[in-house]
């Protein structure tokens, strides 16, 4: 089981996939807007933002109970969530964003079980609009994941303990990919700044992981790797 | 045998060969094609550079690693590694924290309800 899914987030990928459609037009991806502070917000969101949005979208998603929130606000992935507005932003760049701050404050409240109807409704609207190529990118986030195995072995590798549970795992995989989020967003970022375009080259890659080495998101190490 | 990166993870040869923790002979490419549709999923154009993939699997090695390591720390003080250590270490990236959380009680949700499943399959079979 693939941990970006469970049953009924996997029924409500399905009903999203058969919904016809949504008419390729710039106006209909302004209500998505939106979308980007609307998720099950685990935590703080962020967008991922074009340098023209990134303003506009800026301001209205710095919630208050973002913690890490810095100058560059980032995108955060849930599991239900802003990628979306990632991919958006990525395909159009203007857009609106009036009703933001009012979903910003209802998706703040966090719902404990994840079949919550309000958000899935939301949900729908939203994911009901997406173009083909925001649905396949939305769809590759939520389905990729590391694998557990692979990842156990790594564990088991680092700690040389065999009794790496199961929780241990999915945890670690969860982090792992969130943690790849972040990169490749930061990424993208930098990408805009240098006013490049196309796939992400490694010097992007280089440029984000150093950023986030600044910003404290990568645990230091206590000792210096010598020999690799 | 070491065979260079493939995309094909060859890593079962490698793990029976030599003792895990001795050696930390890991193959590349292990994460590859997993990462490859997750950048996409994030941002990366439809087919990224397999050398971004590869930096970004070097990277992500290198996190967990010091990830668990730091884990281990905390972890030896109370005896052994265990989820808390690895929460406990992101308390303060609250995005990362609540997520982990949500998949944890998932994952509960999902034991119970194929353990209630599994109940359910025995009754039927003791009635009939």
């Amino acid at each position: 089981m693939k941990q970006s899914k469970d049953p009924f987030e996997a029924a409500l990928v399905e009903q999203e996939e058969s919904p016809p459609d949504s008419p390729v037009g710039e106006d209909e991806l302004n209500n998505q807007a939106p979308n980007e502070a609307q998720n099950q917000t685990d935590g703080g969101q962020n967008m991922l933002v074009d340098d023209d949005d990134y303003d506009d979208i800026g301001s209205n998603s710095k919630n208050p109970s973002h913690p890490s929130s810095s100058s560059t606000p980032k995108l955060h992935f849930s599991r239900a969530n802003a990628n979306v507005v990632a991919a958006v932003t990525k395909k159009n760049k203007e857009y609106d964003d009036d009703e933001e701050e009012e979903n910003v404050e209802v998706e703040l409240s966090k719902f404990p079980s994840s079949v919550d109807p309000a958000k899935m409704a939301k949900m729908q609207t939203i994911l009901s609009q997406f173009t083909e190529d925001q649905m396949s990118r939305y769809e590759s986030f939520r389905r990729s994941a590391l694998q557990k195995s692979n990842m156990r072995r790594l564990l088991v590798s680092i700690t040389g303990s065999q009794k790496i549970s199961l929780p241990m795992t999915i945890v670690v995989c969860g982090i792992a990919k969130m943690f790849v989020g972040e990169l490749v967003e930061k990424a993208r970022m930098v990408m805009t700044e240098r006013k490049e375009s196309g796939p992400i080259r490694p010097c992007h890659i280089r440029e984000a992981y150093r950023q986030l080495k600044l910003e404290g998101k990568v645990p230091k190490r206590s000792v210096q790797r010598l020999f690799r | 045998m070491s065979n260079p990166s493939a995309g094909t993870p060859s890593k079962a040869k490698a793990g029976s060969s030599q003792p895990s923790e001795a050696s930390f002979k890991r193959k590349r490419g292990v994460f590859q094609k997993d990462l490859q549709h997750m950048m996409y999923g994030f941002g990366d154009d439809a087919n990224p550079f397999p050398e971004t993939v590869t930096l970004v699997e070097d990277i992500v090695v290198e996190y967990v690693t010091d990830l668990a390591h730091k884990a281990q720390d905390i972890g030896s003080k109370r005896g052994k590694l265990s989820v808390e250590d690895f929460l406990y270490l992101i308390r303060k990236d609250t995005p990362k924290l609540n997520r982990c959380t949500e998949l944890l009680s998932m994952q509960e949700e999902l034991k119970q309800a194929r353990k209630a499943f599994e109940v359910d399959e025995e009754k039927l079979a003791t009635l009939e």
